[in-house]
């Protein structure tokens, strides 16, 4: 079977990241519409009538038919405007791109984090099975998973951040005006989050590696003569990647979920909090622009992903 | 260099005063002095920045920095006092002439005069996206009788205007600033003429105010300007400033305080607000339809041991929607509902519910809220009446009970207050209003008072006027007041100079910062 290239492989998944967006957006738009509470009692102030709630529903077009208000919301979109806040005004655009970063940054010190513990963790746990040291990374790796995320930012907020005073406890600060003091402001989120993703990346890596080392092939290495170290960097290792590609990619997509919890433990105003804000006021332009924000990045991430693994693994048909 | 004016030692006084009497270490220590930025923690971010089209309560505590006021209140009892109008008086019941004070400029520079005074009251009374267009329904026109006078004349007698006027509808906004955006949209650009100047604002995140270098009140502000930084959550607010990212903190919730006191570098202050928890009643439906039923309700609860248990003792218990400290608080109304399940047990009886009724409330999820359900609904228990709650998220609660679906029987939810006590009253036990979320009839003699209220400026015969409402309400049992919830303010001890208000909503005018 001839094989595509890759543009024209891009190009095919993007375009069935479509019908994903699409459905994405409405079901959180309808979402959105059933819960009961309404903006526009927001809107109308503290001393509100019935008739000026109404006709604020008029004014901020909240009384035209549902699926008219969505294809309003889209049609913006396609135009490449994320409209604006219903309630501050604020470009949703302006909100995200202003957001995003301190997310990003969370994210990306919690997934070094993961990886560097993480792989030398699975990778010493698969080389001698059953033995303490990997009992020890197992139990470690059980404890990883089992401790939700908020529980051990606030563990961590009151030891360092209080206690000790080494790590700030609330905030963020832009990575581009001070790279340090952002960094030291995302650090202690950055571990509450890594905690699962280390104890993810270890077991799985565990797992593979074990399957690997156990293969035929692998015997006949050492029936080579080949060192340990080397059968497990230039033969284990390599085979493997294909799953921590994998694993990559789907605890990235978690921990962008997990910031939703983290962020509120640390104040921190990334899109988790963005999401938060918008969903308690039902301010649907700045929910839906996160969630399409969110999505993008999904599908490219596992676009990554899978590109990623076919270049190591050919046999994978794209 | 700064010189101790005469208005600065007033102002300690009161606020040692205020210290005194609120229970707070309300003492500036020390000579104000100029510098530093405020770093404070803020629990929400604002609806809008425009007076007129914002809608949060929680926005007074940023406008107020930015915009002044045509009057202002007195911190201790919310008597209205000159503002940016130096006098007003009724020349007659329905014309109320406003002297604005001279020089005083907006932040763009342009002069705060009547004209600006005129364009101002207009706009919160007919511009479509006003929200305050009921604060100002009595004011036929506005008419510049003078450089610096306005004149207003009403439809009906208003004494509350006054009062009204040192809130969102006495905000004044530069007409130049509003003239020269987009449809009149100053919601992220403000311009005001208060003790800051806007810089920015990071929806949920940051807003920034500097000094407002040719502010009118002498020697005020102090510091070079204010950084708000948005934290919803409020453990994380108040860790911020034990922490030291922030130097205060508003709304603290009472479980925190302990933990709060326990850092060395903090101080707490505390008063009592205008802000109440109370069960709002649907009096058009069963079985809150019967007086007696209301009554027996109002009997049943022990305020007392709510505001010990629920609100850590950092409250007063309400009897009425004003707290004692108010200028129109009357205390005879107060001992109508003293605990006495007995008594609630006998008038159910009397209701024909002899064997226990049944109750469904309307509340919220939060871990407060279902905390003080909790405690009310062992105190109803005892009192024959088995109460259940509905809970669900704050905005589709409220919606649910105001609105038109009428959920529940009652809603355990909270009134903020407002500047004059007119406005609380007329917004929850006139027929139409919507905090009364039966939409039920009131009492004649009810509506009667509560105009009787606007009637007159005099304050004696507001007061009474006032007695008269507050009884009436109480004795109809058209609500449950419950708890007047403190305002806890935790802040570094580098802040000096704050004062707690009966409002609650945070003002800064004296508040300096020691290097």
């Amino acid at each position: 079977m001839a094989r595509r290239s890759p543009a024209r492989v891009i190009g095919g998944r993007l375009l069935q990241a479509l019908p994903v967006i699409l459905l994405a957006t409405f079901m959180v738009f309808a979402l959105l519409k059933l819960v009961p509470g309404d903006i526009a009692v927001t809107l109308a102030g503290d001393n509100a009538t019935d008739a000026r709630i109404t006709e604020i529903r008029k004014i901020y077009g909240l009384d035209r038919p549902f699926l008219v208000q969505y294809g309003a919301w889209l049609a913006n979109v396609v135009q490449g405007d994320l409209s604006q806040s219903l309630l501050t005004g604020e470009k949703v655009a302006t909100s995200i791109s202003r957001a995003f970063p301190n997310t990003l940054l969370i994210v990306a010190i919690a997934l070094v984090l993961a990886l560097v513990t993480g792989i030398p963790m699975g990778v010493i746990a698969a080389i001698k099975p059953d033995g303490w040291v990997d009992k020890t990374v197992s139990m470690i790796a059980s404890l990883g998973v089992a401790i939700p995320g908020f529980w051990l930012a606030m563990i961590l907020v009151a030891e360092i951040s209080l206690k000790l005073n080494w790590l700030p406890a609330t905030g963020a600060k832009s990575f581009s005006v001070s790279p340090i003091e952002a960094i030291r402001h995302a650090l202690l989120p950055g571990i509450a989050i890594a905690a699962y993703g280390m104890a993810e990346v270890a077991r799985q890596l565990r797992g593979s590696l074990l399957e690997v080392l156990s293969s035929q092939y692998v015997r006949t290495l050492h029936a080579k003569g080949l060192s340990m170290t080397r059968i497990l960097w230039q033969h284990g290792l390599k085979n493997v990647s294909v799953n921590l590609f994998t694993i990559i990619s789907i605890l990235v997509n978690r921990m962008l979920a997990a910031t939703v919890v983290i962020e509120a433990v640390f104040a921190i105003p990334g899109l988790g909090s963005l999401i938060v804000r918008g969903a308690i006021q039902r301010d649907f332009p700045i929910v839906q622009g996160v969630v399409f924000t969110m999505v993008i990045v999904v599908i490219l991430v596992n676009l990554v992903a899978d590109l990623l693994c076919a270049a190591v693994d050919p046999r994978i048909e794209q | 260099m700064t010189q101790t004016t005469r208005r600065e030692v007033m102002a300690l006084i009161t606020g040692a005063l205020a210290g005194a009497t609120l229970g707070g270490d309300a003492f500036a220590q020390g000579t104000p002095k100029r510098g530093g930025i405020l770093r404070i923690s803020a629990p929400a971010n604002p609806s809008s920045l425009d007076p007129a089209t914002g809608g949060a309560g929680s926005d007074h505590a940023f406008l107020f920095t930015m915009y002044d006021t045509l009057t202002e209140w007195d911190f201790e009892t919310l008597k209205p006092k000159p503002g940016l109008a130096e006098s007003w008086s009724f020349s007659d019941p329905t014309t109320l002439v406003l002297n604005i004070r001279s020089g005083v400029t907006f932040h763009d520079g342009s002069p705060l005069d009547a004209e600006a005074v005129k364009f101002n009251l207009e706009r919160n009374k007919s511009d479509p996206k006003s929200n305050i267009k009921a604060d100002l329904a009595a004011m036929e026109s506005a008419a510049v009788t003078g450089p610096l006078q306005v004149t207003l004349k009403l439809s009906t007698p208003d004494a509350a205007l006054p009062g009204i006027l040192s809130d969102r509808a006495g905000m004044m906004v530069s007409p130049a600033a509003v003239k020269a955006s987009a449809a009149g949209n100053v919601a992220r650009t403000p311009v005001g003429a208060g003790a800051y100047a806007f810089v920015s604002w990071a929806d949920g995140e940051k807003i920034v105010i500097k000094r407002n270098e040719k502010y009118w009140k002498p020697n005020r502000p102090y510091p070079d300007g204010i950084e708000f930084s948005i934290i919803p959550e409020l453990t994380t607010g108040s860790r911020s400033v034990t922490a030291g990212q922030n130097d205060l903190m508003y709304q603290l919730p009472p479980r925190q305080k302990a933990i709060v006191e326990r850092a060395s570098n903090i101080k707490i202050f505390n008063g009592p607000t205008l802000y109440v928890f109370q069960i709002f009643l649907n009096w058009a439906k069963p079985p809150f339809d019967n007086i007696k039923v209301r009554q027996a309700f109002n009997f049943a609860i022990d305020r007392e041991t709510f505001v010990k248990a629920a609100l850590a003792g950092l409250a007063e218990p309400a009897y009425m929607n004003l707290p004692k400290a108010h200028w129109a608080y009357d205390k005879s109304v107060a001992g109508l509902y003293p605990h006495d399940p007995d008594k609630a047990k006998k008038l159910l009886a009397e209701a024909g519910f002899k064997d226990g009724l049944p109750i469904e409330l309307v509340g919220y999820p939060d871990q407060d809220s279902v905390q003080r359900q909790e405690i009310l609904i062992e105190q109803f228990r005892k009192a024959g009446m088995n109460v259940r709650f509905l809970n669900a998220p704050i905005a589709e609660a409220s919606a649910a009970f105001f609105g038109a679906e009428k959920r529940g029987s009652g809603i355990l939810a909270a009134w903020t207050g407002r500047p004059d006590p007119s406005l609380t009253y007329s917004l929850m036990f006139t027929k139409d209003a919507y905090y009364n979320g039966g939409r039920g009839a009131v009492p004649p003699e009810l509506e009667a008072a509560i105009k009787e209220s606007r009637a007159s400026e005099d304050i004696e015969l507001r007061r009474k006027a006032f007695a008269t409402v507050q009884r009436l309400v109480m004795e109809n049992a058209l609500v449950a007041p419950l708890a007047f919830q403190f305002e806890l303010v935790a802040m570094n001890k580098k802040v000096q100079g704050y004062r707690p208000n009966l409002l609650g909503k945070p003002k800064y005018d004296d508040v300096w910062l020691e290097s």
